[in-house]
């Protein structure tokens, strides 16, 4: 005890220096207890967010992967995680191990959907118009279509100025002549005499090249969606309706859906909202100033889409509300999209009740049918057509793109883009046989042929014969075939054997679309990746091991990893947060150390009389080192605790006001938009230790010379 | 005292010090004995060996050549474990700067010893602390710290902190040297009626005054004893 008073005492005596050691201890404590617990934290959120959303506590793959399993994407970008060739015996055997509550099939994929296109649906309209006989709206329709012609042609011209027209694919020259016809005065005087025929000119040649502007490419989770919402806490429909059980059908993830299908102008405008609610201005947030020049800048989004009936609608609106005299939408737009801090509410308002009811105002609706386009296995463009029931998101995490980009499909349809044959696909084989009267498609032109989209396609792209397609379409790069699909109208699932085949696959894929499976059916098949979902209370990496040993011992050839490791880079994200800390966390210590050592090197040469006497009224060695010992120690206790203690107060802070997230990632990590951490007893404990062990390595050598002082150094400094 | 064996008892004792290739002899064949209720002066000129013969003797050094005994053991054979015991349970030390703790206050430097022994319940140490604190005139100072105290205080301090034990023996190394004369008198009247009272002390100066006092000499010169129980009028007619 009197080594403590003697240390007490000495800390006490040099208070610059123990101000300053122990200000380094009680920081790194501080750093430490509160790195230890937002960690703590954010693993358990984390946890929350990625395996109650898609991973699940657990994933099983094939074994032969090439590629490591990436729910949420890595670095390196490789997907090959193989395939799960059974899925209806996987889950069966996974289902019967005492820790599963669910196997949830899954494969995540790209795709591309070309969104409704405005000529489509100004042509659907016409086609009313014609039928209903309002000679008067076919009028305005007709003069809205030749309006956008026009604007394509003029585009086309552009790109004609840019690239030598002479030297053009004939693609493009061909484009350019559909599009000479489609703006002629003759085209028009003679529509009413074949309205059909002129519409399906206009449908199959000129609409197709108002597409490129509105691809959508985005990432799909393949799945069975009844058994995930079930599966998922997180999980929960938004818009519209769920996929009905056992049917085909795709659901938008609502974020994507807002940032990416939106109108653009009114997307914008919704995300002033959101943002002038959080408190920003306009007058002094950036962002939100860009926003009101963009929109002010992009007004043709919305004059393109508007006939001259809803321009005029849109006009005497806007001229009322802003006062204005002046007659064109392009002065008119500008004016009003000139939004202030001030105004912006009611013009947000007057937006979404006289603009946006003439717009399309999402490229994709809920209730259409998609054609999404994308590649197989082996590299085909395929195609397939899918209903949109409504979007969905996951609870707490709608603000994050990274949870957010992630939309969902039927495991149907799935299968047939992924380019497994099922029972499906083989009869569509059959019917593009019947129907192009060819007696027999090799097993690999059929693929090309249905998946690839068509030898049309492939024949564009250069290939001579339906024979070489497989060869050709194989190597495909995204790019290339993007392209390629690109001259390729929505809703046009295959071309390459004639209209009369299209329209028969159009026809069937329709009928699929209203077809309902039985679960046996839905897991049967080829599935990528499975999400394990535990039972509440069950160890992970114990259920990991176990669930592994079963599907090992029934010879499934798969992998089970967890959610940290499937979730891929996201994964990963805790550990560099742990490495940052650690190295944060390394410095400190190394310079309390170092500085530490360096003021007890000092003592001790200071002390060499005080030991000395020490050694000589009879103090052994030990006690010497014990006293040294007991300086660092209450040294290591006295700040730990004031360090731990103000760890302490602001987890404590953070706790009741929440850690906001501030990006995407951040809100995957905390579980929401903001996170609430919470200290254990083992933090403090691990804090406590490590504080300690620092302390007493930095004592060691000054104890060291401490203990080599002899008796006699206590005299001769007398003389 | 009553053992009749001396304390101190030298034989023959050498101590060469070796700076570098040069050997210094500080002390050449010096026997001597110190029996109990001694009051003894090593005395001599600087650097005749007072203070290396103290070394010996409270077995913060060890001879080169010949036999120290004290208490009867032979300091040549302990080990530096067994030698710390010896001073701790032995001896007590009065330094030539007082060498007091200095974050510890009067009391507990004075009380430290005790504490190192520990054998000594709380109350016993408090009450031999108490009145040694009592005895050496500094009771009202007892929880001042030393560098709230005058030297001669100081020494007062250093001489209950050696005393707390209970010594066969204090050892001394010029304990006046620092202090100013009249200090210096009142701190050796301090230690002469302690030796009354029982404690045995030896004690090294270099100051005839202090010589004077002593009850016997020892004169030290260039490393040898020069003459060993002279009377009091002696010593003075050689200074
Ligand atoms: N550690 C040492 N190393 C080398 N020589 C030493 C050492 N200690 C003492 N000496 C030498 O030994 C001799 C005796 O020294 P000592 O300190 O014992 O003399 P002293 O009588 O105490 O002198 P003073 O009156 O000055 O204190 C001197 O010549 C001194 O230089
Ligand atoms: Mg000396």
């Amino acid at each position: 005890m009197i080594l403590f008073r003697i240390a007490l005492r000495n800390l006490a005596s040099h208070k610059l220096k123990s101000f300053i050691v122990g200000g380094l201890l009680a920081f790194g404590t501080l750093l430490l207890v509160v790195g230890l617990a937002l960690l703590g934290t954010l693993d358990v959120s984390m946890e929350k967010s990625v395996s109650n959303s898609i991973t699940g506590q657990l994933q099983a793959y094939s074994a032969d992967a090439k590629d490591k399993l990436a729910i949420f994407g890595n670095m390196n970008g490789g997907t090959d995680i193989g395939t799960i060739g059974d899925f209806a015996r996987v889950r069966q055997v996974l289902e019967s191990h005492p820790d599963v509550q669910a196997a949830i099939p899954q494969g995540l994929e790209g795709g591309m959907v070309y969104g409704g296109n405005i000529i489509d649906t100004k042509l659907e309209a016409l086609r009313q118009a014609e039928k209903a006989g309002d000679k008067e709206t076919s009028a305005v329709v007709r003069a809205h279509v030749r309006r956008i012609v026009g604007l394509l042609a003029a585009d086309m011209a552009k790109i004609g100025e840019v690239t030598d027209l002479a030297n053009a694919s004939t693609e493009t020259r061909q484009a350019v002549a559909d599009l000479a016809t489609a703006g002629n005065d003759a085209f028009w005087q003679d529509f009413d005499r074949d309205p059909l025929a002129a519409m399906e000119f206009l449908e199959n040649k000129v609409a197709p090249l108002a597409l490129n502007a509105e691809m959508l490419f985005f990432r799909y989770l393949g799945t069975d969606p009844v058994r995930f919402a079930k599966a998922f806490e997180l999980f929960e429909i938004v818009d519209g309706q769920a996929i009905p059980p056992g049917q085909r059908g795709f659901l938008f993830n609502k974020l994507n859906y807002e940032d990416a299908v939106k109108h653009k102008i009114a997307r914008r405008l919704d995300k002033m909202k959101d943002r002038l609610e959080d408190g920003k201005t306009i007058a002094d947030d950036t962002d939100l100033q860009a926003w009101v020049k963009l929109n002010k800048v992009q007004y043709k989004e919305i004059t393109f889409q508007l006939d001259d009936r809803a321009t005029k609608q849109v006009r005497e609106s806007l001229q009322k509300h802003l006062s204005s005299t002046e007659v064109a939408l392009e002065k008119l737009l500008p004016l009003f999209f000139e939004v202030t801090d001030a105004n912006f509410a009611t013009r947000y308002k007057l937006f979404y009740d006289v603009v946006a009811p003439h717009l399309m105002l999402y490229a994709v609706k809920i209730g259409d049918t998609m054609t999404v386009k994308g590649f197989t296995a082996a590299g085909y463009p395929t195609s397939a057509n899918v209903k949109v029931y409504g979007t969905f998101r996951f609870k707490s995490l709608d603000k994050s793109a990274l949870a957010g980009s992630l939309h969902m499909m039927d495991l149907m349809t799935y299968r047939d883009l992924y380019g497994y044959l099922s029972a499906d696909k083989k009869a569509e084989i059959e019917l593009l046989q019947k129907a192009s009267g060819v007696k027999e498609i090799k097993r690999e032109d059929a693929e090309a042929e249905l998946f690839g989209g068509g030898g049309e396609e492939v024949v564009d792209a250069g290939a001579a014969t339906p024979t070489d397609v497989a060869v050709a379409a194989s190597p495909v790069d995204e790019a290339a075939a993007a392209t390629q699909v690109a001259a390729h109208g929505p809703s046009k699932p295959a071309g390459g054997l004639g209209e009369r085949a299209s329209n028969a696959t159009k026809l069937y894929r329709d009928e699929l679309n209203k077809r309902v499976y039985t679960q046996q059916q839905i897991d049967t098949g080829v599935v990528r990746n499975i999400a394990i979902i535990l039972k509440k209370g069950v160890n992970q990496r114990a259920a990991a091991a176990s669930i592994q040993a079963l599907l090992d011992k029934e010879k499934l050839g798969l992998q089970v990893v967890d959610w940290r490791t499937a979730s891929g880079a996201i994964g990963n994200f805790l550990w560099v947060i742990y490495s940052v800390l650690a190295a944060a966390l390394g410095v400190i210590f190394i310079v309390a150390i170092i500085v530490m050592n360096n003021s007890m090197v000092m003592a001790t040469l200071e002390r060499t009389r005080e030991i000395g006497t020490m050694r000589a009224i009879g103090a052994q060695k030990s006690l010497i080192v014990q006293m040294f010992m007991a300086e660092a120690v209450t040294m290591a206790l006295v700040f730990g605790a004031f360090g731990a203690g103000l760890a302490g107060i602001i987890i404590a802070v953070f706790n009741h006001i929440g850690l906001p997230a501030w990006n995407d990632v951040t809100i995957v990590l905390f579980a929401g938009p903001r996170l609430y951490p919470t200290v254990g007893l083992h933090h403090m404990l691990i804090a406590g230790v490590l504080v300690s062990l620092v302390t007493l390595f930095s004592t060691l050598y000054p104890a060291w010379l401490a203990m080599r002082v002899t008796p006699l150094q206590a005299m001769q400094d007398a003389e | 005292m009553a053992t009749g064996q001396p304390i101190v008892a030298l034989t023959g004792v050498s101590k060469d010090y070796h700076l570098g290739k040069v050997v210094v002899p500080a002390l050449r064949n010096v026997s001597l004995a110190i029996e109990p209720g001694e009051f003894t002066v090593i005395a001599g000129p600087s650097g005749s060996g007072k203070t290396t013969l103290l070394n010996l003797i409270g077995c913060v050094d060890v001879a080169s050549r010949g036999q120290v005994l004290v208490d009867g053991q032979d300091t040549g054979t302990l080990t530096e474990k067994q030698l710390t015991r010896l001073r701790l349970e032995k001896l007590g030390f009065i330094f030539q700067s007082f060498n007091l703790v200095g974050v510890l206050d009067a009391y507990q430097n004075i009380e430290f010893p005790l504490l190192l022994q520990k054998t000594l319940g709380k109350q016993e140490r408090e009450k031999r602390v108490r009145d040694l604190l009592e005895r050496v005139g500094i009771a009202q100072y007892a929880h001042h710290r030393p560098g709230e105290l005058s030297g001669g205080q100081r020494q007062r301090v250093a001489i209950a902190r050696a005393l707390v034990t209970q010594p066969r023996i204090v050892l001394a190394d010029e304990p006046t040297a620092n202090l100013d004369s009249h200090t210096g008198t009142a701190i050796l009247d301090l230690m002469q009626e302690l030796n009354r009272a029982g404690t045995t002390f030896l004690f090294s100066t270099h100051d005839p005054r202090v010589v004077s006092r002593a009850g016997r000499v020892v004169r030290l010169i260039d490393g040898e004893i020069a003459d060993h129980d002279a009377s009091a009028a002696d010593r003075l007619a050689i200074q």
